[in-house]
């Protein structure tokens, strides 16, 4: 069999996962290794006066203790890959990220001292007695707190603590106007809350540096590996890149928070050659929930005005973004480009402006966490549809029919121009809501409904019809909006002398099953069986560059990158096979792995010309031997994924507990490859967008202290809190890229979250309590308040 | 954290007043307490060692009574730092005549915790922090009818 494509192929890489024998960052040992441990800040915002480390010094086993001041002065810190301006031309604010604090503490969390040890357990014990003396500060955790005056700054350069504050869409006053003459505006103030991404496995950095041949090592825990060698090379530490190699390993989950450049990384470089020793740093848990850079975390005001029919008017969308107390990699980017460009949504919005300011805050950093942007976009547009239809005693979807973007394929019609900057590439809306509906039954839901209203168990249906931009991206266009870095992808199609096919990628692995996706794409394509073929990533010296893996973009990006060398692989072995076969190159069909002679059965075998290519003997003349293409492929645009989910919920009048008893999530993703693996990445996606309207969300008190820092604290979703999910698809393909896929990493995430709060929000009105938000996470205890009015 | 609560003595105001401001009686009655050293006038280190839930911990800190207005209230100052984490904080302590001829003794106060004890368990931390209090006042009364039998 070589027919791959859009079968359920078991993941390969699950043998080695499931088997124990995957190789993450900790595994990774190397002799004479040393441990290296970080002294944290306790205070979110502090002075330090002084450090004192006569007493850890004397540890026996203690190598090294580095503070801030040990490192020259011209390693600065960590740089942020984007850039985004304020409204009025400005730059946005800068401040420096550096690797251990030199002055100032600016979130709990904040490195201060690394110690350096025969073991981790001596460097940590050796920490304990490390005496520093602080003068603690105020602090401000809340980004609209942040933003009013009076405000403790964050940082004396960036005053009322805005990074920037950037708008979007179509001037404020049209947007004003259009929603003064409007029959209905559904308003509401809400907060999309901090969620801390937890992967599996925590990060961890391994640097070796090598005397011999004056070159780098670097493992770490990445979805990124050439980025981070070039951002820290290029812009912290100032090593020549080609000295350096950085490996992502097995890395275990990352949900956004390991494409970026950690002051870990640079740190444990410059100690590896300071010191001149191989080391290793393992976050554990606790380190995990303060310094993994976190998701969410903004405050909103959003305007939606509609006309006497159900159309949508206008929409005003106002936030506040917590960036936390320094730049991310992609911190700057997520509030902006990545959500203000989606507030079309799937509707015929006319008049659309986005206000967005990004704050500093006296905690750990905000960046992307799966769906980045996307997720808050979706929350704001769907709450404010199921509210309005409340509100205007519609039918939710019947408002959404109303509002869709006609079907449009990006072939016989061209894509559709947003207000805010994007153009869809293809979309087809009413049939995901038509067959989640069938799923959903929802006449009957409605009749049981009306029926349970006035029982001590209310039932609610919430709906979610989204839109994301994913296969980040066209390099010219995230140019233009500040991206400091290209978004292409590459991939090498290495054919061996045998036929067999090693195929080095740019995209990063940490879940996705790329070994298996892109084997079966290559398999397919090439004719030849899925054993014949390895899939090779994560390793800055096999693999040409890479930009790495978010943004749903391995498939849709780095697929095509693939598909491009395997195009040039198979024009070169036609021409060996014309001449192995005395035709002519047009004569020639390619099919089941041999080139045959069109109306013969004169063929010869993909092995055949591979051998040849590597021992050209008998070789067509000028041709060069080998088989072996690289491929850089730049998109042509975003891709536009969406869906429809909807949300059954139950609750229990007398204690406010929610039961989601449902949920059915219909999603148009593409083209796909292996569906197995997209049911898989729905569910997970899923998972995490429940978890955070029900049960997840970071909490600070009024000093800047995470309080809810520990897995006794924090509420994870767990398999017995979900339903057994109900999904299904249709498929709109991409018109722009050649495989027709979209992205399917985060759409679970993006489109479920306010499906669930308005679930609870339609329960709660349908038996007669007025309540227009639920704030997140639908604790019991909240919604039994919002029950007492 | 917010602290606040009360105890009711048999004894009169300034009779409590007197054993509050005893040193070597406080040392004697907190939990955990293992030194309570002055170094001035109503200033003192103190080592203590304290099991929270999951967290346990040695703290080392100062502790200064302040605000004093005999007979009737004083505040205590307090900063205690350990591995697990630091507090800081001022409790106001109100003593008026209760309705049935004994001592209130009314507490109140605001500690802002750092580190792993705030992150770990917080949401509890307030109940077992009254507790304590409790249970230095309840000490408190045992080691008055000791003394006072």
């Amino acid at each position: 069999m070589t027919n791959y494509i859009g079968k359920s192929v078991k993941r390969v890489e699950d043998k080695r996962f499931i088997t124990g024998q995957g190789k993450y960052t900790d595994d990774i040992k190397i002799p004479g290794m040393v441990h290296a441990y970080i002294l944290r800040s306790p205070y979110a915002h502090a002075h330090v006066k002084s450090i004192d480390t006569a007493e850890a010094s004397k540890v026996p086993g203690v190598i090294s203790i580095i503070t801030g001041a040990d490192i020259p002065e011209a390693i600065a810190g960590v740089p942020c890959g984007w850039q985004v301006d304020f409204k009025n031309g400005d730059t946005m604010k800068e401040p420096p990220h550096p690797l251990l604090v030199r002055k100032t503490v600016r979130h709990v969390g904040d490195g201060v001292v690394l110690v350096v040890a025969e073991s981790k357990a001596i460097a940590k014990d050796a920490a304990d007695m490390i005496d520093v003396d602080y003068d603690v500060l105020d602090a401000v955790a809340d980004p609209k707190a942040a933003a009013q005056s009076g405000a403790p700054l964050v940082h004396p350069d960036a005053p009322g603590n805005l990074c920037f504050d950037w708008e979007l869409g179509n001037p404020k006053e049209e947007v004003a106007a259009a929603l003064a003459g409007a029959h209905h505006v559904t308003e509401l103030d809400f907060v999309n809350q901090r969620v801390i991404p937890n992967a599996m496995e925590t990060r961890g950095v391994v640097a070796q540096y090598d005397t011999a041949y004056d070159k780098y090592t670097i493992y770490t825990s990445t979805q990124n590996p050439h980025l981070i060698r070039l951002l820290m090379c290029a812009f912290v530490l100032g090593i020549p890149e080609h000295k350096v190699r950085v490996v992502g390993p097995d890395v275990g989950g990352g949900f956004g928070s390991k494409i970026f450049h950690y002051t870990e990384e640079a740190l444990l470089v410059w100690a590896s050659k300071h010191l001149n020793l191989p080391i290793k740093w393992s976050s554990d848990r606790s380190e995990a929930f303060l310094t993994d850079a976190h998701g969410r975390d903004h405050a909103s005001n959003a305007k939606m005005g509609f006309d006497k029919d159900g159309n949508i008017v206008a929409l005003q969308a106002t936030t506040y973004a917590n960036l936390g107390a320094y730049l991310s990699t992609f911190a700057p980017a997520v509030p902006t480009y990545l959500h203000g460009t989606l507030m079309q949504g799937l509707y015929t919005t006319p008049k659309v402006n986005v206000d967005v300011k990004g704050v500093f805050t006296h905690t750990n950093a905000v960046d992307a966490y799966r769906g980045a942007g996307r997720p808050e976009a979706t929350y704001l547009l769907e709450r404010l549809l199921d509210l309005g239809a409340l509100e205007m005693d519609m039918d939710p979807t019947e408002l959404r029919r109303k509002n869709f973007i006609p079907a449009f394929d990006g072939v016989e019609q061209e894509g559709y121009q947003t207000q805010v900057a994007l153009q869809y590439d293809s979309g087809n809306y009413e049939p995901v809501l038509d067959r989640a509906l069938e799923m959903v039954g929802y006449e009957n839901f409605r009749k049981e409904q009306a029926a349970a209203a006035s029982s001590n168990k209310i039932l609610g249906i919430g709906f979610s019809t989204y839109i994301e931009a994913c296969g980040i991206a066209p390099s010219a266009v995230v140019g233009a909006l500040g991206a400091r870095a290209g978004l292409f992808e590459s991939a090498q199609v290495r054919v061996q002398p045998t036929g067999k096919v090693s195929v080095y990628t740019g995209s990063h692995s940490h879940g996705q099953g790329h070994e298996t996706t892109f084997a079966q794409i290559v398999a397919d394509r090439m004719g030849i069986p899925l054993d014949d073929v390895e899939i090779i990533h994560g390793d800055s010296d096999s693999v040409a560059f890479g930009m790495g893996t978010y943004g749903s973009r391995s498939l849709a990006v780095g697929g095509s990158a693939i598909v491009k060398s395997i195009d040039k692989v198979l024009e070169k072995g036609a021409k060996v096979a014309a001449h192995l076969l005395e035709s002519s190159v047009d004569d020639l069909d390619y099919a089941d792995g041999k080139w045959t002679v069109k109306g013969t059965d004169k063929s010869v075998s993909f092995g055949d010309v591979s051998l040849t290519a590597y021992v050209p003997h008998n070789y067509p003349e000028g041709l060069e031997p080998g088989l072996d293409f690289s491929s850089f492929y730049d998109p042509a645009n975003f891709t536009y994924p969406f869906g429809a989910h909807v949300a059954i919920v139950e609750i229990d009048k007398e204690t406010g507990a929610v039961k989601l008893k449902r949920f059915i999530a219909v999603d148009d993703v593409g083209n796909v490859i292996n569906p197995m693996i997209v049911d898989g990445q729905i569910h997970g996606g899923l998972a995490q967008g429940i978890g955070q309207a029900m049960y997840e969300g970071a909490l600070f008190d009024d000093t800047g202290q995470l309080i809810n820092g520990s897995y006794m604290d924090y509420c994870m979703p767990r398999a017995d809190a979900l339903p057994s999910f109900e999904i299904d698809r249709t498929v709109t393909p991409c018109p722009h890229n050649p495989l027709g896929v979209k992205g399917a990493g985060e759409a679970g995430c993006i489109g479920s979250t306010p499906a669930v709060v308005n679930a609870v929000v339609d329960a709660l009105w349908k038996a007669g309590y007025k309540v227009k938000d639920v704030p997140m996470p639908m604790t019991p205890e909240r919604v039994w308040t919002a029950m007492q009015g | 954290m917010l602290v606040k609560g009360n105890h009711e003595f048999n004894i009169s105001k300034e009779m409590l007043w007197s054993y509050l401001m005893d040193p070597e009686v406080l040392a004697k009655i907190t939990p955990g307490i293992s030194e309570l050293e002055p170094t001035g006038e109503d200033s003192y280190n103190t080592i203590s060692n304290m099991k929270i839930g999951p967290v346990k911990g040695s703290f080392k800190g100062k502790l200064n009574v302040i605000d004093k207005e005999e007979p009737s209230s004083f505040a205590i100052d307090m900063e205690q730092l350990s591995k697990i984490g630091n507090a800081h904080g001022k409790i106001s302590m109100k003593i008026s005549d209760a309705d049935n001829g004994s001592t209130n003794l009314a507490f109140n106060g605001d500690v802002k915790l750092s580190g792993m004890i705030a992150r770990m368990g917080q949401r509890v931390l307030s109940g077992v922090a009254n507790l304590i209090i409790k249970e230095v006042f309840a000490s408190l009364e045992t080691h008055i009818s000791e003394s006072t039998a």
